[in-house]
């Protein structure tokens, strides 16, 4: 019963509020388009990365290891049903060298048997099987190798010990997500060419691979756990295709998931407009409430009106969202494209919809709630006396915004999908409303008290400001927002670009230097020394296995049962990776001892180890462990004496493990080396090193740093897109809360005018109100960017903080210019009154 | 049907207590039609927003149709307004947004009335308003509104009709036209009706006039 007066009441009631409905239809709007846009291109990862899976995998299952596989996992293969199909990939970094100008070049090389790809489609330009276009030493590369070259089709392509002919470009492979940040191109040569480079010897770090495709009716997550049980050795990873790209997918769901932080911070920007307008709704309808209420109207039947109403409007506004977010999600798409390795086809999920929705409702609930209490202390008799103002607010208003942070909480909470992010992102949020709102105060406050002399402008500019029942605090705290997530990214891009610029770096070599051999050491440093002016820091290292922990031998098993105490995939890693080994008198710079001390350099005892901290952590081992490395078959142990703390930010070279001197002795060595080259100088170094040791592969630090820096600026594009809809929101909050005070505005105005002030003295100090709103939202935004940015960098990023002011004062400006055209764009036809009617009217 | 026993309101001015009734008794018997006089400020619109619980008193108690309004909390007076009490105000207070017919059928509505439009027309067609359904509030003369008013108030066909200064802000004749329409009422219905006024000509039309000076009730004589 009361369900239906509420509804006629509700539609008839909305003529009177069209302005107050359209604000909060377009702050959800504007919220869940962010939500939607986020949502969606989330979903359509998540689903690509679920189909692509056997194609990003190569195939139904997949065995991998650093070192050519051992004979039980040969066994294994052998043991396999006839059906299945088998492929052999070796991949490694190497040089590779166009014989006729002499340039090199780092790639990514790719042998593979015949029958790949299993899976997905290997596209190729002249589009002939792989296997013919390799055949008799022929290469398939990627287009930048012969553009960085200067090669053609049919041209020659020197790598290690052979020169193979380039037979043709590929311009798509299904199997390549390695990572975000790819060494160098692609370079396919046959398995039988790799072995005769040379390259595949002692030492160099290759990644063998053995794509199974299964026959119809295996399963590949019953065959793999087969697989495993066989192979007991821990460096050979065993992965069905639907348990694969851990990395990527974590990535991706970490990537929606703070674009989803992000998008819900418009829709709290929304909440204030929402609040505000309900708010401004309500006082209009005072008058009307005492009228329904002497009629016999409830309470309840009448807050039940006014929720309906911002529920249907939520609703339009939710669909015009919807819409919105999918229309600009393309945008979002495209800005991450350079990130993913796959088509992406984001398509509309339901569900993502209708919860993007049920948080636009869900908010709108809310933010209403408050405003509507205010139903309530409408007395009746204000009808018969209207010149009493009602009372009753403070310590009662207050207690009614606790439900609604808690129930604002309760949906950050499902929109962040974790308790902690989540928790933190609702406690960053109060407080930066919550020192927004206190600057806002403080404003007006002293607004308030301080001598207005200044000029006309300047003094109604201000006092407009500080007015009762100003709308100085919801226009900064949700303008405030807005600056403080678009100021972040910029700083926080600053920050992480500093960092890897390489020109600002003067401590950054320019070349990393791997799989020097013995014999090799003295030329190789002779040339370099040439080029830079100073020898190469040369280290020995040796490659290892992690044998064993305490005596106690990692097989698969006892991996299993040591890392189930932690956190999945990366503390396996830890377990089964290939460890670089090294030995050193001296702890390396950059380098602190945190537990235990460092051998004493000189005596020859025991033989000890210092372990990195996080690997310390992640291996579950302390002082006085015992460490046992499998070198090419040899077992070498040691003793952990002492605990690091690397700084990983250094670029230079570091290790996990570091020997005591006399450990290794007699253990296969290799050499890695950097060097700090004039950056004119670089391509000639590295073309003279390839040319003369075919073997060594130089990594030219400014190029990964540079595509390290495009991945950056990718998310941060994507971040801002979604951010954007947060200054939309606090824009809409502005123009509302402008309009809102518009017939005070005009009377003030014509007043002013009346008394003989020219338009030009009006505008002055409307713009004065608004310069100052900008200033003050723009100032505060940023103050709250740099805390937030700085914890970011601090604990997230852990990254060394550095500051620039150009976000700021940029911040500062676009928000001082953005708040004067929103504010003249809402008002400049106040100008335009001719006084007499108006005051006539008053 | 109305009793009241001394009834006292006061009401904080300016850090001040102020008097507005000060032990004020009376009764009013069913269908009886009674005009309260007195100046400004004498406490008649109080009195009159008293009877229909649209607030509390400070002290005394108010009994209307057996139901002691003075107990009531606050989703019990709405119902009680919404039953036994039909208010007429000095200055209308039509809802602005909604058209007249809209206006009448707000208490039919709120009392979950199944018909609530054709109700309301039927009302405006007897008070002459049959051309002006559609139209809003402001597109009204003041004596329109005035009636559009009544029909809101007497929709439900209160046992109670309570009008503040009906008249008061209505020329002589259109004043007078509205007064016909109220005693009109009161006759066909047997409704009871209080109307607050300073119009002695008005209050003389009344079956009796009550007068209050500074709160209190000055004489309380049946002139007919």
């Amino acid at each position: 019963m009361m369900g239906r007066v509420a509804a006629r009441l509700a539609w008839r009631q909305a003529r009177g509020g069209g302005r107050h409905l359209a604000v909060v239809g377009a702050c959800v709007a504007l919220g869940v388009a962010a939500l939607v846009a986020v949502g969606t291109l989330g979903a359509g990862l998540e689903a690509t990365l679920a189909r692509e899976a056997k194609s990003l995998l190569g195939g139904d299952v997949e065995l991998r290891a650093a070192r050519p596989l051992p004979a039980e996992a040969e066994t294994a293969l052998e043991h396999l049903d006839a059906g299945t199909r088998m492929v052999r990939v070796r991949e490694l970094v190497a040089m590779v060298r166009g014989p006729a100008r002499g340039d090199s070049l780092l790639v990514e090389l790719k042998a593979v048997s015949e029958g790949y790809p299993l899976y997905g489609r290997l596209a190729t330009l002249p589009a002939t099987p792989l296997g013919s276009l390799l055949a008799d030493d022929g290469a398939v590369v990627q287009r930048q190798v012969l553009d960085r070259l200067g090669l053609a089709v049919g041209d020659r392509l020197a790598i290690g010990a052979i020169t193979l002919t380039v037979r043709g470009v590929v311009e798509a492979e299904p199997d390549r997500s390695a990572g975000l940040v790819s060494l160098g191109p692609r370079v396919f040569l046959s398995l039988p060419a790799l072995e005769r480079t040379g390259l595949v010897g002692f030492g160099s770090r290759v990644r063998h691979r053995v794509l199974l495709g299964l026959p119809a009716g295996s399963i590949a997550r019953e065959v793999r756990a087969a697989l495993a049980r066989e192979i007991a050795s821990p460096s050979v990873r065993v992965a069905a295709y639907d348990e694969a790209q851990p990395g990527l997918r974590r990535f991706f769901s970490q990537l929606t998931m703070y674009l989803g932080l992000v998008g819900l911070a418009s829709l709290l920007v929304g909440g204030i407009g929402v609040a505000a307008a309900m708010a401004a709704f309500v006082t209009r309808q005072t008058p009307t409430l005492a009228v329904l209420k002497a009629l016999g109207a409830d309470t309840r039947t009448l807050v039940a009106t006014y929720l309906l109403q911002t529920q249907v409007v939520a609703l339009v506004g939710s669909l015009a969202g919807v819409a919105l977010g999918l229309a600009v999600q393309p945008l979002l798409a495209a800005a991450i494209a350079g990130l993913v390795p796959f088509t992406l086809e984001p398509r509309p999920q339901v569900w993502t919809l209708v919860r993007a929705m049920a948080m636009g409702l869900g908010t709108t609930l809310l933010c209403t709630w408050a405003p509507l209490t205010a139903v309530r202390s409408v007395p009746p008799w204000l009808v018969l006396r209207q010149d009493v103002a009602p009372s009753g607010r403070g310590v009662s208003r207050a207690l009614t915004l606790l439900p609604v942070a808690a129930g604002l909480s309760v949906l950050a909470l499902w929109q962040a999908g974790s308790f902690k992010i989540g928790a933190i992102f609702v406690g960053a949020s109060l407080a930066a409303l919550l020192a927004l709102w206190v600057l806002a105060r403080v404003v007006i406050a002293s607004a308030r008290r301080f001598p207005r002399a200044r000029g006309l402008a300047w003094r109604h500019g201000v006092a407009a400001l500080a007015r009762p029942g100003s709308h100085a605090p919801r226009v900064i705290v949700a303008l405030g927002i807005a600056v403080m997530l678009l100021v972040t990214v910029a700083l926080l891009q600053g920050v992480l670009g500093r960092q890897i610029d390489h020109e600002r770096r003067q401590d950054t070599p320019s070349f990393f230097f791997l799989d020097i051999q013995p014999d090799q050491r003295e030329s190789f440093t002779r040339i370099v020394e040439q080029a830079a002016g100073a020898p190469p820091a040369l280290t020995p290292v040796v490659r290892a296995r992690l044998a064993a922990l305490d005596g106690e031998r990692l097989t698969r098993a006892v991996v299993d049962r040591r890392r189930s105490r932690g956190d999945g995939e990366e503390r396996r890693w830890y377990f089964t990776r290939e460890y670089v080994l090294t030995w050193s008198d001296a702890p390396p710079e950059r380098n602190v001892v945190t537990q235990g001390r460092w051998w004493i350099a000189g005596a020859r005892g025991e033989a000890e180890a210092s372990l990195e901290e996080t690997a310390a952590r992640h291996l579950g081992v302390g002082l006085g462990a015992r460490l046992t490395f499998d070198i090419q078959g040899v077992d070498v142990a040691a003793v952990v004496t002492s605990i690091r703390r690397v700084d990983w930010q250094s670029l230079s070279t570091n290790f996990f493990v570091i020997l005591s001197p006399g450990v290794l002795d007699g253990a296969p060595v290799t050499w890695v080396a950097t060097a700090r080259v004039p950056a004119a100088a670089e391509s000639a170094l590295q073309n003279t090193i390839v040319a003369t040791f075919p073997n060594v592969t130089a990594i030219p630090l400014r190029d990964v740093l540079e595509r390290v820096a495009g991945v950056l600026r990718d998310i941060a594009i994507a971040v801002r897109l979604v951010a954007l809809f947060t200054l939309g929101a606090g824009l809409v909050v502005m123009t509302a809360a402008l309009t809102a005070t518009r017939s005070q505005r005009l009377y003030e105005s014509v007043v002013l005018r009346t008394l003989g002030a020219t338009r030009g003295v009006v505008a002055r100090a409307f713009a004065v109100e608004y310069g100052v709103l900008g200033a003050v939202a723009g100032a505060g935004g940023g103050a709250l960017a740099l805390g937030l940015a700085w914890a970011l960098v601090r604990w997230v990023l852990d990254a060394p903080w550095s500051f620039d002011v150009v976000p700021l004062a940029l911040g500062l400006a676009a928000t001082v210019a953005l708040a004067l055209a929103v504010g003249f764009l809402s008002t400049f036809r106040l100008l335009g009154h001719k006084p007499l009617p108006v005051l006539r009217r008053e | 049907m109305i009793t009241v026993r001394d009834l006292v309101m006061r009401l904080p001015s300016g850090g001040r207590s102020l008097t507005i009734l000060d032990g004020v008794s009376l009764e009013i018997a069913a269908g009886e039609v009674v005009a309260v006089t007195g100046p400004s400020g004498s406490g008649k619109s109080t009195l009159l927003g008293l009877l229909a619980g649209l607030d509390t008193p400070s002290a005394g108690s108010i009994t209307v149709d057996g139901v002691e309004v003075t107990r009531l909390g606050e989703a019990e007076l709405a119902r009680f307004r919404r039953r036994t009490i039909g208010f007429v105000f000095q200055s209308y207070h039509l809802i602005p947004t909604l058209t007249a017919i809209e206006n009448v059928a707000v208490p039919l509505e709120l009392a979950g009335s199944a018909q609530p439009l054709p109700t309301a027309r039927r009302l405006l067609d007897e008070l002459g308003l049959a051309g002006r359904t559609g139209h809003y509030p402001a597109q009204l003369s003041g004596g329109e509104q005035q009636r559009v008013a009544i029909a809101r108030a007497v929709a439900l066909a209160p046992p109670v009709l309570l009008a503040d200064e009906p008249t008061g802000n209505l020329d002589s004749s259109t004043g007078e036209q509205i007064i016909d329409v109220l005693l009109a009422l009161n006759r066909q219905r047997g409704s009871t009706l209080v109307l607050v006024t300073h119009d002695l000509a008005l209050a003389a039309r009344a079956g009796r006039a009550i007068a209050l000076r500074d709160g209190r009730l000055v004489n309380g004589h049946h002139p007919r």
